[in-house]
């Protein structure tokens, strides 16, 4: 995770005993282990590259990379139908966030405090096993049929935040567990006030767990279809309009290709700097 | 230790002044176990008192007492300067803490963290710098307001807690065994430090420690706890010359410890019977017990003196016949052991050359021998 993570994981690794050192720096398994991930890389990189040179192909379905075109983003862009259900994914998924920064605090703080936090740590996580479909149509059949609800934007808003929240609490946790309570008796000696000790002590130190909660919490929320779909009522995120346009309608799809790929070309930098601050300029500091 | 304005010399503490700090029967305990047992304390203003006692005796927990952290389970009378502060948070009390782990904040400078009881009582930036800049200077750290906590030495790291609990100059200083973590020599050099610096501000030092030794070198007054109990309290002169207990005295340093049947006591002085033999001394306990009580004998390794012929019997000496056994070369001086009819004792010897080889008598005086309770 933080650089300093991974400094104390290779000092340990370099600990091993030495039997396990010559297994682990033979230069066989050296080279299995560089293939492998060569090929996760591989795995995972080219289809994202073939799908955006196919945005810029005439017919991205025939599956050949000529002739090149910009027609594709010339009719996304006349389009309006796609915007809508963005603006509505973008602000779900906003709120989503922030709700999960708050309440993934909340619930790490409180989880940390805790003299037997197991069982508690294992409901709090649990719905990170359940199926999304089936949490789909549980909430379906809890909210509609069961309470009678109209569903609609709210719905949708919980369906993501229960599948959001369990990933962020365990990015909080990972830091929260190494704060060090003693710090906030320390503040309090000095005559800092129980909501001083929280914003000067804790929040700083557990900074990057609940940024790193807000990040996950809004890609979570944005990507997030199985729930949605059930739950949705008759809203449409962007990721609900993505599938029924790939699924439904064939000349759709092209116009799909060009909007996943700009969404990729502006999430991954995005990310990437965010990380890249987070982790490792503030770890530095 | 260098000058300063705002820490100014402050006049030798007036000892017939009220109490800075009064506690009457403190109880406190986590979950079942009992961490203090009805303590009693107070501490005159300006005073150095310190709070001796092994791992676990209830120290820290006495001092989270004083600071607010902990609430007592009950407590008669908890006053500071003199105000019920019974249910005055923590963070309302005039008084600051150097922590065992100096518990430094990890992601603020030095500067900042000497900073922050200020920043929390709204003190200006600048005010605060300066402020804080003095003392650093007071710590000999002028150079490291801008460091960052984890490029420091643990040193260091124990004067930027110093400092930090200072610059709010708060009434009582608490310091729960701030010396524990450093290297020996370090420690006596800090030693002489906090006694200068005391000197220096005036103000009330309520020191924790387990060593003796420090103890005895830098405290006006020492509490003796055993077990989340007061064993003895006073002067460190009082403490280590009439230990009132078997266990005030070994912790004392008494290295050679005897139980014993009551046999007489009258004006201070008693005799005790250790088996066969009649040993007599200075009577140190609480209040003397019936003869035929179990009381304990102590004496002091260097108090013991070792011949090869039999001494005059004068009556002012313990005598036992014994026989030598192992020596211990200790460098300024020679440990040895002898065997007697008590069991074997412990004599230091400083002049090794001019002492008896092969002791068959040792001797005490009465007077440095200490009786007391069990
Ligand atoms: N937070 C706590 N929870 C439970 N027991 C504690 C706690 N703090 C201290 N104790 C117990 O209380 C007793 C006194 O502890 P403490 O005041 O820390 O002693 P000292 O500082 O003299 O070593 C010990 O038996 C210790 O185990
Ligand atoms: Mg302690």
């Amino acid at each position: 995770m933080s650089a300093t993570a991974m400094e104390t994981y290779s000092r340990r690794a370099v600990a091993a005993p030495s039997a396990r050192r010559r297994l682990s720096t033979s230069p066989r398994w050296t080279t299995l282990a560089k293939g492998a991930g060569v090929f996760a890389i591989v795995m995972i990189y080219i289809p994202l590259v073939w799908l955006a040179v196919m945005s810029f192909t005439a017919n991205p379905l025939a599956g050949i990379p000529y002739p090149l075109t910009f027609q594709n983003y010339a009719t996304l862009f006349a389009d309006a139908r796609w915007r809508p259900p963005l603006y509505t994914s973008l602000l779900m998924s906003a709120g989503v966030a922030v709700v999960c920064m708050a309440l993934s605090t909340l619930v790490g703080r409180a989880l940390t405090r805790m003299a037997r936090p197991g069982a508690s740590l294992l409901l709090v996580l649990m719905p990170l096993f359940v199926p999304g479909l089936t949490m789909g149509a549980a909430l379906f059949i809890f909210l509609r049929t069961m309470l009678n609800l109209t569903l609609g934007m709210w719905s949708i808003f919980l369906a993501q935040l229960v599948w959001a929240l369990p990933f962020c609490i365990l990015l909080v946790l990972v830091v929260a567990s190494r704060f060090d309570l003693r710090l906030l008796d320390a503040a309090e000696d000095l005559g800092a006030s129980p909501w001083r000790r929280f914003w000067d002590i804790e929040m700083p130190i557990l900074r990057p767990g609940i940024l790193g909660a807000g990040i996950f919490g809004f890609l979570l929320s944005f990507n997030e279809l199985p729930r949605s779909l059930f739950v949705r009522g008759i809203e449409t995120t962007m990721p609900i309009y993505n599938w029924a346009m790939a699924a439904s309608q064939q000349s759709q799809v092209p116009i799909i290709f060009s909007l996943t790929t700009i969404l990729l070309a502006v999430t991954l930098p995005v990310m990437g700097a965010f990380f890249w601050v987070l982790f490792v300029k503030l770890d530095k500091n | 230790m260098s000058s300063s304005t705002t820490f100014a010399d402050a006049p030798a503490a007036a000892r017939s002044a009220p109490p800075i700090l009064e506690i009457v029967n403190a109880v406190h305990a986590y979950d079942g176990v009992v961490a203090l047992d009805n303590v009693s304390v107070s501490a005159a203003p300006g005073e150095f008192l310190t709070i001796l006692g092994e791992s676990g005796s209830g120290k820290t927990t006495l001092l989270r007492l004083i600071s607010g952290l902990e609430k007592p389970y009950r407590v008669g009378t908890l006053k500071l300067e003199g105000v019920d502060v019974r249910e005055v948070p923590a963070f309302q009390r005039n008084c600051t803490t150097v922590f065992q782990n100096y518990a430094l904040f990890p992601h603020m400078t030095v500067g900042a963290n000497v900073e922050y009881g200020l920043k929390v009582r709204g003190v200006p930036p600048k005010d605060r710098e300066a402020r804080a800049r003095e003392a650093l200077r007071l710590v000999q750290l002028q150079e490291m307001y801008d460091r960052k906590v984890h490029q420091l030495s643990g040193g260091q790291r124990q004067r930027v807690a110093l400092a930090r609990a200072l610059v709010p100059r708060p009434a009582i200083l608490l310091l729960d065994e701030p010396l524990g973590a450093l290297d020996e020599k370090l420690r006596v050099d800090m030693q002489v430090e906090l006694m200068q610096l005391h000197k220096q501000l005036g103000m009330t030092f309520i020191y924790i420690t387990h060593s003796q030794e420090e103890a005895l070198t830098m405290s006006d007054r020492i509490i003796l706890m055993r077990k989340g109990k007061i064993e003895q309290a006073g002067p460190p002169a009082e403490i280590f010359d009439s230990p009132i207990s078997s266990f005030a005295a070994k912790f004392m340093g008494v290295d050679n410890c005897f139980e014993g049947e009551l046999v007489a006591v009258s004006d201070g002085w008693a005799s005790v019977a250790v088996g066969e033999r009649r040993i007599d001394g200075r009577w140190t306990g609480k209040s003397a017990p019936q003869p035929g009580a179990k009381v304990a004998v102590g004496m002091r390794a260097e108090w013991l003196q070792l011949s090869d012929a039999p001494p005059d019997a004068s009556g002012e000496h313990n005598v036992l016949d014994c026989v030598a056994e192992a020596s211990i070369y200790k460098g300024k001086y020679l440990d040895r052991t002898v065997k007697t009819a008590l069991g074997p004792l412990k004599a230091r010897i400083w002049d090794a050359a001019s002492s008896a080889r092969h002791p068959s008598f040792v001797r005490w005086k009465k007077g440095d021998c200490i009786v007391m309770n069990a």
